[in-house]
Formats: structure tokens, sequence, C-alpha cells
């Protein structure tokens, strides 16, 4: 058996690849040990803790992502948005070339948790209450406190909660844009948050490209591991 | 002994009979949480200076081209009592106008009493000797970038300066790509050993690379090389030099350091849309804040270039 294993700073994902498909499996990060127990196979690990994990071969979730997602789009695609937990990486295809931002919460996951707890949600809502707004109330900050202090003002304004938060995504959608190359035209999204559809939609209008979100965003990379390995076997 | 912030002429210091100290060299390998912060550079040798941690008897500080968070650092030092004199780069490169920046500086050092541009220019060339060897994968990027940066202060002494020179030992170093580290020096003191380990052998330090490229024989010649320091100028010039440099070091690949505060993040586009956008050469950009070993997410990114450009960028 091949185990894409991808740790990353909130949730542990596992691709076991048999040869005639995959099975997944995602656990917390802490808890990434449970995805190993009773399976024997050769494991390549990606995500933050890849060194820190048993693992036969390592690679970097910029290169899994990019096989991952060959493996679940049969479409064209220019660019991959991966949104993780406490990074977002904007990875272009056609040029080989990555962006990332690690340096704040802005546009992360971490972001639309902290915005969920706010309202005393469970992050999976979110998409929810969007759905129900009639409008994006305005809201331009990505930063977690100047953020607060403007969902705070519109609240006070009048605006109602999932107004509120649909305007949250599309200011989450802008700030992820920005990192974007001009030039694509089709565009995929990857990671736990690609399940929100209201961020994905906020990034379709934001960015007037096609957005495609694979059947299961959040182990992309654990598959994409299996498949770089796959792909390199006939070089080893 | 003479502090000093960023590029300050070292020959006219020791000229006037004082040894320097680049500031800068304590910051990498320091613990000191600086109050007031914007760059963690600038933040952390003032926080030195003023508690005393760095003895020094005068300050020059580099207010104009380069460093700007450097300037008010330099003036709280000054209120706390310290005599310090402000050193400008003239942007358009004025020979004359550096000068008379350099009699200033002397002038606030006491007057030039021993002339020692000869043999600073003399243990420059040296370096430059070690920076070839680097280049052709004889000395590892690690040892090579010590000597370049340390061209600034030449480490207090130039007896020091030369034995260290003198103990760099020729070595194999293994390696798949050839990386020019453009910006500010890291703050991250493993840098370079990281790289290595990743297969990228640093053969450009942009900056260091400039501590030991100006000399002259007097104040004159001095002033002539100094005056095109690139980093000082309009930035026309830093993309003309930068891709010259880049083709002769026989480059792969870039890496643009930059520093969280710090006015040159601002020309990361400009250098991404020359360099990259117009001569193709790979590029990423790396921002640091506080010194430490490098961070994952820098690692991250590191291995995550090396491994594009494997997969023929």
């Amino acid at each position: 058996m091949l185990i894409g294993l991808d740790v990353g700073s909130r949730a542990a994902k596992a691709a076991y690849y048999s040869g005639d498909g995959y099975e997944f499996r995602i656990v917390s990060s802490q808890n990434w040990e449970d995805l190993l127990r009773d399976k024997e196979g050769v494991v390549v690990s990606t995500g933050y803790f890849r060194k820190r994990v048993p693992h036969d071969f390592n690679v970097t979730e910029i290169t899994t992502a990019i096989y991952g997602v060959r493996r679940f789009i049969k479409r064209k695609v220019d660019v991959i948005i991966d949104i993780g937990g406490q990074d977002t990486k904007v990875i272009d295809i056609a040029r080989n070339d990555f962006r990332m931002n690690d340096k704040c919460s802005a546009g992360t996951g971490t972001f639309l948790e902290y915005i969920a707890s706010y309202f005393a949600l469970d992050v999976a809502e979110l998409a929810k209450l969007h759905r129900l707004a009639k409008c994006a109330a305005p809201i331009n900050s990505t930063c977690s406190v100047f953020a607060q202090s403007e969902i705070v003002s519109r609240l006070v304004e009048g605006y109602t909660k999932e107004e509120v938060i649909k305007g949250v995504h599309h200011a989450f959608a802008k700030r992820i844009a920005q990192m974007v190359p001009k030039r694509a035209r089709s565009v995929a999204v990857i990671g736990g948050t690609a399940k929100n559809r209201g961020v994905v939609e906020a990034l379709g209008k934001e960015l007037g490209v096609r957005v495609f979100v694979p059947e299961e965003p959040q182990v992309v990379n654990a598959v994409g591991a299996v498949e770089y390995y796959l792909a390199r076997e006939g070089e080893r | 002994m003479i502090g000093i912030t960023a590029l300050v002429p070292a020959e006219v210091i020791y000229s006037c009979g004082e040894a320097a100290l680049d500031l800068n060299n304590f910051v990498p390998n320091s613990k000191l949480e600086p109050e007031e912060k914007l760059c963690a550079w600038t933040a952390i040798w003032r926080e030195l200076v003023l508690r005393g941690k760095v003895k020094i008897d005068k300050l020059v500080v580099v207010a104009g081209g380069d460093c700007y968070n450097a300037l008010v650092e330099g003036e709280k030092v000054e209120l706390a009592g310290k005599p310090t004199h402000y050193f400008t780069y003239p942007f358009d490169r004025d020979s004359k106008v550096m000068q008379e920046e350099l009699n200033a500086l002397a002038e606030f050092l006491g007057g030039i009493k021993e002339e020692a541009f000869d043999e600073v220019a003399e243990l420059k060339k040296l370096a430059l000797e070690i920076h070839e060897m680097r280049c052709n994968g004889e000395v590892s990027a690690e040892k090579g970038f010590l000597i370049e940066v340390s061209g600034s202060d030449l480490m207090g002494s130039l007896e020091k300066y030369r034995s260290a020179i003198e103990e760099v030992r020729e070595e194999e170093v293994d390696y798949e790509y050839r990386v020019a580290l453009l910006g500010i020096p890291p703050i991250y003191p493993d840098f370079h050993a990281f790289l290595q380990e990743v297969g990228m052998h640093v053969v450009f330090d942009e900056m260091p690379f400039e501590f030991i490229r100006h000399s002259g024989k007097n104040l004159k010649e001095v002033a002539r090389s100094y005056a095109n320091y690139t980093f000082a100028g309009h930035i026309k010039h830093r993309l003309r030099f930068l891709e010259s440099q880049l083709r002769r070091h026989r480059v792969d690949a870039v890496i643009h350091f930059q520093q969280f505060a710090c006015h040159h993040k601002l020309e990361d586009r400009l250098l991404r849309d020359y360099l990259y956008e117009k001569l193709g050469y790979p590029y990423m950009t790396i921002e640091a804040d506080l010194p430490s070993p490098t961070p994952q997410q820098a690692r991250l990114r590191l291995e995550a270039f090396a491994e594009r450009l494997r997969e023929v960028w």
C-alpha cells in the first residue's frame, strides 16, 4: 500500500492507495498517529510536519498540490489556491511559480475560524448563513483585529449577521485574489476552506474566472504525495 | 570604537585612527526583545547600544540612502548622550557630494591621521578572491558570506580581518543550483547553511558583495567608488547592476530577502518585474521579522522553491 500523509497545522489527512483507488481519513493534527495505526506501506509525507512524522519520502505541499489537482480535476487549471489553516498558497501551474501568505492570518482558515467564534458558530455553518444573506455588508479588512472592529460597526449600522458573514467572505476572497496572477482563466481551490461554498462563490466573483473545487478538497495534498511518488517511481 | 548602522566607508574610519563596529552583526544572534519596534535590525542595535550591551564611543548612522528607520533610532541614541553623526549617500551618485560627506565624516572622527586606504583596499581584494572561490564552489556560502558581510567593519580590526581571510580553506561544495540572495542580509543566522542543505549554493549576496566591492587609494577615489553603492541610489542603477552580476555569477535563481517594516520591501515588485518577468530568473521572496533560526514557513518555501527548480522552471 502507498500512504500519502499530509500533516498540516490544523488537520492530518491520509490517502491510502492500494492500486485500484483511494481511501481517505482526516483527524486533527495532534492525532496523526491514528492515521498510521495498523497500516503498512510506503509513506510519502507532506505538510508542515512532513519531516516530524515517520516517512519513506517527503515532499512539500506545493508540489503535492500540483500532482493532487491533476488527479482530481481533468480540466485545464492555471492556478491552484490552497487555503490552509495557517497559510494560503497560490500556485501558478503554467509558470511553475508560487506565492504564500504565511505572515498573518488574513486569507487563511484561521481567520474564518476567528470570525465563526465571534458569532459563536462552527466554521462549517458560515456557508449556510452566507446563502441566506440578501447582500454583502461592506467589509474591507482581513486583519483579525480590524475586521472585528468593522463587523461591530456594520452590525450597529443594521446589517444582519448573514450579510456581515457574506461581506467577510468577499473581503477574504479579495485578499486572496491579490495573490492570483491576472492572466489566470481557471482556478482550483483546495484545502478544508474550499468546502465553504460562500468563500468559493466570493472567489469566483472577485477573480471573474472559473473556479473548480475537487470532490475531496482537504485530501488533495495527501493524494498528491502518492501521485508524486508514482510519477517518480521510474526514477528510483 | 565607532558604531556603524549600515555601509559607512570603513576606510575613512580606520584612516582617522579609529576602528569600526557594524552594530548589525550583533543582531542575528541576539535574544533581546526590543521595545518600539518597526525593523528588528535597527530596534535591536538601538537597544544594544542604549543598554550598554555593545560598547561604542561614537555612532555613525546612515541617514540618507539605504536605511531610514536608522535615522530615528540614531536620534534616540544621540539624545541619550552618545556623539552621533548622520551620513548620507547622494541619490544622484554625485561623487563630489559623496566626497563632502566623507570629509564631514572624517571631521566628526577628528580628522585623517594615518591613511589606511591602501591596506583596506588590499584586504577587500583578498575578500574578493574568497568571493571568487565561493563562485567556483571552492568555499561554502556560509563561510564566504561571513567574510563578505564582515567587509563593512573589517571585524573591528584590520589584523583580525586579515587572519579571518587567511584562515579560509579551499573545500569542495556540492550543490544543484546557483542562487543570488538579494536585499538585506538574512536575519536568520543559519540561512545560508539551510539553503546549502536543500541544494542551493548562494554565489552572490547582494549587500555583502557591496561591502567588499568599494575601495580607493585616496579620499577622492573612495568617494567615486561609494557613490556607486547601488542600494543608496535610484533603483534603475541597481537593476542594471544586478542584471550584469546575475549573468556574471551564472545564477539559476534569485531569492529576495526582505525585512518587516523596511522601506526596501516596496522594491520587491520592481525587482520581481525586472528579474522574473523580464529576464526570466526564478524568483522567491522571503520576509523576516525577529532574529531566529530559519522558521519552518521559510524552510517550506525554500524547499518548495528547490523542488520547483528541479521540475524545470
